[in-house]
This record gives structure tokens, sequence and C-alpha cells, in this order.
């Protein structure tokens, strides 16, 4: 594959990573600009409120803008085309009500940051309280504390899935696990929050908007739908953006507003969000509630599944996609990577008095897989067998790919199996199981386990349009171009916010162009510069911008040979691109050659082949339903039974993401991918007290893993190109954080054997871990 | 406002500061050293790490009135540092960083990390990081990287 060094499949070291080390990168709230004015937002301080009145300080009178102050603002509003959904408008500041806490009311305006947050502070909301709305299981059906009124209810969508004969599983079933789980709400906290600054550029007629964002044009189109403009006349960049994972590919009612008050007032605006805010205004993540039943024969064969998900998704739906995703994922990927036969899911989307529910890592992929492996966990329990066996004998064997699940889930190729024999062995097995029986001289418990799972990646039109999407991140593009030189620059529709994807993306085009990395540029995140493009999110980029990279550099390398063939006098049939420069028979002439007649010396083209290097493709894969990478994770822990504290010993992966571009690079995601799951498994919690209000405020309540707490990520490779990619590449960006919270639930599972004692729930708190020992002893 | 002669990256600098104006936003802001990061601004994540008058601080939590007569050193004030050269190549070779955004408070802590002889294995490393969150590498080539940084220095560290 890499004939060059620096190709597809190179461990390119990366060009990001210069500027980072000098303290030279660019975040939102590193530019400056002349006359930028700070702004602070009046949130509320209630989950749950009508505001009978704003009152605004006489001095503070055209400091401060409420939704009356900038009429031409429209609400957000989602379009679902679900059967069912309902789609609540969001006004980007409050007007007649307040549904969460953190929502914003009016915008304040100062030379500082503290200067905006005096002004803030002097604004008084008159507000008549309601009772807020915070369990969804039990808030569901009511009407009593409707979040939106005219609804009845507090349902945003609710769907029923089944394939299969559920009732026949049950009767068949020589084993039945019933179990409730809850995986709480969490942050995605990227050490960057997000930031905004607007100005009005005069010049080209249009506004500017640099945004710490994953998906700067369709923040654009939403943009322009909001607030009446025409596309042409905004330009969304996102510059360094630092960490995004999902969040940050929303649109927020601060860029809809930083982008009014560039347009109302005659200097740029700036809105950087402070970490309260992050906490209580991104969008938050996961919180599901589950009730599931496992039907199996004696020897673990899972016969049925029947599953009650229910989602709690907060205030609002957040743009483009709404709430109504995050249950539908988790129905589907629930049943796993296994031959399960029989599937009946339930799921509701609720509405409540929280921060609106957006993507972060995995999406609902980690809930689903944090149930089915428990489930896996416990069948194995109650037959008598190790976990591993029992994995093993329901795993889709490869001889069955291309193979559909009960969940409807096209898994296209690999070997799972061999992805638990890997794992188990990075961990050294049997001298875990050793260790466990010889005891800790400290009390401690040691406990291994496991979880396999299948990541759908860069899923585009099928699915999107199966999900009732109103858009559809159905491609990338890229336009790549050829300079007067032979330097080359690539222009991509994608935004990469720490997953190297300049560097990746730059070995592709060497890859099909023969040039030296070093002489490719990669520009990405800027509407101004880059065909549309729908951002980074759904572990799409590699795949889908990869593929587009390739297909622009191909479409250039075509041109290049026909005007070296021309200067060669040979056939183009017998040329060669590479190495810097097109070959014949009988000699070569450089790219940097070719460039200089497509640009400056058109004399010398051949017929019929117009000046310049510059081709714009787009890409999707063949399979518009995803391609699937697969990954087993296995944790070994030791469980304080007297303190109920988890320690993290050993953590190993063994994944097949097929052809890996930059090895480097798919280490480093699938590291910082375990190390979140981690976060959600044994740290991460947002609660809400009964009146709705959030109790992590700062990082002292949020509690992140830092390096201290963990073990070195152990990582294996196993190798199944896709027929469907270019390279055969899959997606691969989520799947770190898929499998830990199940691998390691299954790990406390393991070292509480003895005792009996199981937690479900996440994050596993050494509070939650005493309350399972106590609940097992009174048994 | 207060009147403040402060050491920034070696040089003299002069200034008058509102009493509440913090160090991190003082060079931020008003010295455009923009590679101090803020990520929580309450003295958690360790983004704002610089180094007052040699030693680790966080510049968030440290107001700019306090820093009259105190040495400042941040991310861009490292290029002659023969352990920041070291660190940086390292954390280049090993993909210690992703995002970016904690990287120069990463740099300038395990400097101090080496120097003061906290790098010798990989449970003080890891230690040794307890203030500093990452959130996108998962730590292990951070680790890596130091580990491999603290061994070009043997016994003795160079001039730092």
């Amino acid at each position: 594959m890499p004939d060059e060094g620096f190709g597809v499949g190179a461990s390119l070291l990366r060009r990001e990573d210069d500027r980072h080390l000098h303290g030279r990168g660019q975040f939102v709230a590193d530019i400056k600009l002349p006359g930028t004015m700070d702004v602070a937002f009046v949130r509320s301080p209630h989950a749950h409120a009508r505001i009978r009145s704003i009152s605004i300080p006489p001095e503070a009178r055209g400091r401060v803008f409420t939704a009356a102050d900038l009429p031409s603002v429209k609400p957000i509003r989602v379009v679902s085309h679900s059967t069912g959904a309902k789609s609540p408008p969001w006004p980007p500041l409050a007007t007649d009500k307040v549904r969460y806490v953190g929502e914003a009311i009016a915008a304040c305006i100062a030379p500082s940051r503290g200067e905006a947050e005096d002004l803030a502070n002097a604004v008084v909301a008159d507000f008549e309280i309601l009772d807020a709305m915070i369990d969804a299981p039990r808030g569901m059906r009511s009407s009593r504390h409707p979040v939106h009124e005219q609804w009845g209810d507090n349902l945003y969508i609710e769907h029923a899935l089944e394939n299969g004969d559920i009732d026949a599983a049950a009767r068949a079933a020589e084993v039945t696990v019933t179990r409730e789980f809850r995986m709480q709400r969490q942050s995605g906290a990227p050490l960057e929050c997000r930031g905004v600054l607007a100005y009005r550029d005069h010049r080209l007629d249009e506004v500017v908007l640099y945004a710490s964002t994953q998906t700067p044009h369709t923040v654009r189109v939403a943009l322009a739908e909001i607030l009446d403009l025409e596309e042409r006349r905004i330009r969304v960049v996102a510059p360094d953006v630092g960490g995004g994972f999902g969040p940050k590919a929303r649109l927020y009612p601060e860029e809809i507003i930083l982008a009014a008050l560039a347009l109302e007032l005659d200097h740029p605006v700036r809105w950087i969000e402070d970490r309260n805010e992050h906490l209580l205004t991104t969008a938050h993540t996961r919180d599901h509630h589950y009730k599931v039943t496992a039907y199996a024969d004696r020897q673990g064969r899972i016969l049925g599944i029947d599953a009650e998900i229910v989602v709690d998704a907060g205030a609002y739906g957040l743009w483009p996609q709404g709430p109504y995703h995050e249950a539908g994922m988790v129905a589907r990927a629930l049943p796993g990577p296994y031959t399960i036969p029989n599937y009946r899911a339930k799921h509701c989307t609720v509405a409540t008095n929280k921060t609106p529910l957006g993507p972060y890592r995995g999406v609902g992929r980690p809930g689903a897989c944090f149930v089915i492996e428990r489930l896996v966990e416990e069948v194995a329990r109650a037959v008598g067998r190790e976990p591993n066996e029992v994995r093993a004998l329901n795993l889709v064997p490869p001889d069955q790919m291309p193979f559909t699940t009960i969940g409807g889930m096209r898994l296209d190729s690999g070997d799972y199996a061999s992805s638990v024999r890997l794992c188990a062995k990075l961990l050294d097995m049997p001298a875990v199981r050793a260790r466990q029986q010889q005891g800790e001289p400290d009390g401690r418990r040691i406990g291994i386990g496991f979880a396999t799972f299948a990541e759908q990646t860069a899923h585009g039109a099928a699915e999107f349009a199966a999900r009732g999407a109103a858009i559809i991140p159905g491609f990338e593009s890229c336009t790549a171009r050829i300079l007067t030189d032979g330097s080359v620059v690539l222009m991509v529709g994608i935004q990469s916010h720490g997953q190297g994807l300049e560097t990746a993306l730059s070995q592709v085009a060497a890859e099909e162009l023969g040039i030296d990395p070093a002489r490719i540029s990669v520009r990405h995140g800027d509407t101004e510069s880059t065909a549309f493009g729908f951002g980074t999110f759904a572990s799409r980029s590699m795949v889908m911008s990869g593929g587009a990279v390739a297909r622009a550099s191909r479409m250039l390398r075509d041109k290049l040979c026909r005007i070296g063939a021309h200067l060669l006098q040979c056939d183009v049939a017998e040329t060669r691109c590479a190495g810097g420069m097109v070959s014949g028979p009988q000699g070569s002439v450089t790219i940097a050659e070719i460039s200089k007649v497509a640009h400056l010396r058109m004399d010398g083209l051949p017929q019929g082949v117009d000046p310049l290097l510059d081709a714009t493709a787009t890409y999707e894969p063949g399979i518009s339903t995803g391609v699937y990478s697969y990954a087993t994770h296995g944790a070994v822990v030791a469980v304080d039974p007297e303190t109920g504290f988890v320690e993290l010993l050993d953590y190993a992966v063994a994944e097949d993401c097929g052809t890996m571009v930059n090895p480097m690079l798919v280490e480093g995601q699938i590291r910082g991918g375990v190390v979140q799951g981690i976060g959600t498994a044994l740290y991460e919690e947002i609660p809400y007290d009964e009146t709705g209000q959030p109790l992590a405020g700062t990082l002292a309540d949020y509690l992140m893993p830092g390096a201290a707490e963990l073990p070195a990520i152990k990582i294996g490779h196993l190798h199944t190109p896709t027929p469907h990619t270019e390279y055969g590449m899959k997606g691969m960006g989520e799947g770190g954080a898929v499998a830990p919270p199940a691998a390691i639930a299954n790990a406390v599972r393991d070292a509480l054997s003895a005792i009996g004692a199981e937690v479900n729930e996440t994050p596993i708190t050494p509070r939650r871990v005493l309350a399972a020992i106590q609940k097992a002893h009174r048994r | 406002m207060t009147a403040i002669r402060l050491q920034i990256n070696g040089a003299a600098v002069a200034d008058d500061v509102p009493p509440r104006l913090s160090l991190a936003d003082f060079l931020r802001e008003r010295r455009n050293l923009t590679g101090t990061h803020l990520g929580c601004e309450h003295g958690v994540c360790g983004a704002c790490t610089v180094l007052v008058d040699g030693a680790p601080a966080r510049s968030c939590l440290m107001l700019a009135a306090a820093c009259d007569d105190r040495e400042i050193r941040t991310i861009e004030g490292f290029a002659d540092d023969a352990v920041m050269q070291a660190l940086r190549r390292n954390f280049h070779q090993h993909h210690a960083l992703q995002c970016g955004y904690c990287t120069p408070a990463m740099l300038i802590t395990a400097r101090d990390l080496i120097l003061r002889r906290r790098a010798g294995s990989e449970r003080e490393i890891r230690d040794g990081l307890a203030g500093n969150i990452c959130r996108c590498t998962g730590y292990t080539n951070i680790v890596t990287a130091i580990a491999e940084a603290a061994k070009e220095f043997g016994k003795e560290p160079a001039n730092a």
C-alpha cells in the first residue's frame, strides 16, 4: 500500500502539532478584532417558569437585548418527517416561558466580559414559577406538568420495533433474565467551551461568524432561515476547535443571537462560553432508562430481547436533527452484533425541564451496548458458563456476513469472535483469573469484564432518510486545486477539531497524486473556501471526506496525465503519476511544470484540455446505511467492598476498522474515546434535584477522568477492509466511547460475584457500588 | 486600577489593571499571549497553567494585580529551553495531542515534573498530571512522551 511512506497506511506525524505545541493555535477566543464588545447572557435560574416581566435599568438601555429587541429573529424549529414527532418552537431568547435552568433570556453587551456580567446581574426578570417536569418515565404521559402546554403529554415521539416472534421466544426460553438499567445524564465537555465572534463585513455585505462548531455549513443554512438572510450574505468559520465530540455539531441560540447583534450593531460582538454555562446549556447526553428481558436456552443462546427504552431529552430539540434519534439508535443497536432472532423494543423520547439532549461520542450506542452486554453477562451466569463463551456462541460468524441484525443493522464484514479472543489475550485473562483465585492482601476484589459491539459509521442518505430527518448528511465534498508551482490545496466541507484530519486527508491526496503531503494544504471549517459539506460527526469524516479527496485527486491526476502525455509526446495510457511527476516511456515531467502549463503557459496544453487544475468531487460510500467497525473491550478492576471504590487496573481494545489511513491517528481516536467512555462508566454525571436544578455546575462537581486514575490503554487490531468504501476504510471515531460502561460494569459484576452484587447504573460511583453490595446482603 | 510592573517571558511590562482582572485575562486580552487557554476558570482543568516565579500556577485563579514584581513565563516564552524542546519533539512523535487546547499547559506542567525529577516512572508522571485535564487523548501518549523526554535528561536536567 504505502509505496512512498506517506500515503494510505502510513503513521505520518501530524501537521497540526507545531502550532499547538507553541501555543499558536487559533481558537475563537484568540481572535482579536478592533472594537469587539463582549456578550454575557441573562439566563433562567428556574427550570420552569412564566416570565411576567423583564426590567432593564435605565442606564443599561441599548446594551441589553431581549427577544422584543430582536423581532426579526425567528424561533429554532426542527423539522422531522417521522410519524407522530412533535417539534416545539424554541425562541433563541425566551419570550413568555423558560423551560430549563440556563435558558437564555437577554444578551448584555459591554467592553469586557466582567462588565457584561455586571449588566446581566442588573437585569431583573420576574417569574411565576411552575412545577418542573423532571421524571421522564413517570411524567411522559401526564398532562399535569406539561413542558409544552399544547401537547397534552410530554412525548416528543414514541415508537415500537418488532421483528420475529418475541412471545414465542418467551415460551421457548429455559432462562429468563430481566433487569432495569440506567445511564445518567452527562456532558460532552470538550476542554474548549463554545464561543462565537460575529461582525459585519461591509465590503462584502455579509455577516461573518467565527464559531466553535463542528458543522459550519449547516449552521449557515440555519442562520439564513432563522434570520431571513440569503446564505450568500453569511460566512461561518470554525477556526481551531478545542474538542467537539458531538455537542458542537448542533445549532445553538447564542450563534443566532450573536449574528443578529452583529447585524444590529456596528461593531464585532463576542460571546465566550464559560464552564458553568457549558454544563448548563451545551447539549447534555445519555440519560436513558431501560427495562429489558433476555430469553435464552440452557446453552446461553439468546432467543429474544424485549426492551422498553425511555430517553429523557430535555426541554427542546436541537437543530437540525432534534431529539428523535437517540432512542431510535438505541433501539436498533440494542441487539448488538448477535444472531438474536426475536426482538421487541418500545421507545419513548420525553420532554423534561432539563437542558436539551444532543449527540455525544457514540450517541445511543453506549447505552445499547451497556444493556445487551450486561445481559450477555447475566445469561452466562444464569447458565453457568464463561461470559465470553456465551458471547462467541451468539456473535454473528464471519461466514454469515453480510448479516442484518434483528435490530436492522447491516453488518458488512469481519470476524467478531476473534476480537473477543484477541482482547482476552491482551489482558492475559488466565493471569487475571489466577490472581482472582489467590485473593488480594488488601481485601479488594478483582474482576474482569468484556463487551463487544458493532459501530455503525459513515451512514448517509438511506440511514438519515429512514430516520425522518429533514436534513440528510449524505455526502461530503472536496475541491482539490493544484497551484502554478505544483503545490496543492484541498478544500473540504468537513471540520477537524483534534482528529488530525488535516494530516490524514493530505495522505489520501498524496496516495492518489504521488505528491509529498508536505506540499499539500488542507482547508476546512470555512463556508467561504469550501464547497458545501455537513461537518464532522457520526464517525463519517475519513470515509466520506477521504472518499471525496480521493475522487477529486483522481480527477486532477487524470488531467495531469493528459497534459503530461502531451508534453512527453506519449500516449496517456503509458503515463504514471508518482513521485511528484508524470512519467512516460521516454522520460518524465514534474507536476510543477505541468501546473505551469495549465495556468501560465496554456500554449503548451493539448487540444481539448482546458486550463486550471481544479476539481470538485462529492462522495458517499457504496452503501449508505453505514459501514460497520467492531471491537471487543475488556476491563480489569479492583473493587473495594468497604468503600465501593473501583480502580481500573487494565484496559484493552481489540478492534477492526478496516483499512487504517493513519494507524497512529486511529489509535489516538480509540484511546481518547475509551477514556471518555470510562468517564461515562465511573465519573461523569449531571444530577437534577426535584425542582429541576442541575447539581453539577463546575468541574469540581462534574468529574472528568484524569491521568492519575487511568491505566495505559492497550490496543490490538484486526483488519477486514469493507468492500463499500475507498481503500476499505470504516469510520472509527466514536467506537472507543461505546463499550467502556458495559465492560467496566461487567468487570465490577465479576469482582462482586461472590457477594452477588451488580451495578446496572452509570456512573458506577462508590455510593452505587455500596448500595448494590448492601442490597445483595439483604437478599 | 492597580499599577503593576512585572516580567513576562523575560521582558519588563508595566500596566494599570482593574482589581478583578485575572492573570489569564491579562495575558490573553492585554498581552495577546493567547497560548494560555481557559477551560474552566475555577482552577480544576489546568489549561491556564503558567509559571509564576518559576513554579506552575493557575493563571485563572490569580489576579493580575497580585503579580506586581513577579516573573511570568507562558508557553510563548520557552523558545530556547532544552527541556521544552525535548517535550515538544516527543509530544509530536508520540501523538500526545489532538485538539491542542490542553497542550501548552500540559507542556509547562510536564517540564516542571522533569525539572523536579518527578517523571521517573509512569506512576509518578500520571500523579504529576493530576491537575491537567486532557479530554482528547486518554493520556497514554502524553505519559509516554513525557517519559521519553525525561530520559533525555538523565540524572541532571539540562539548563532550565
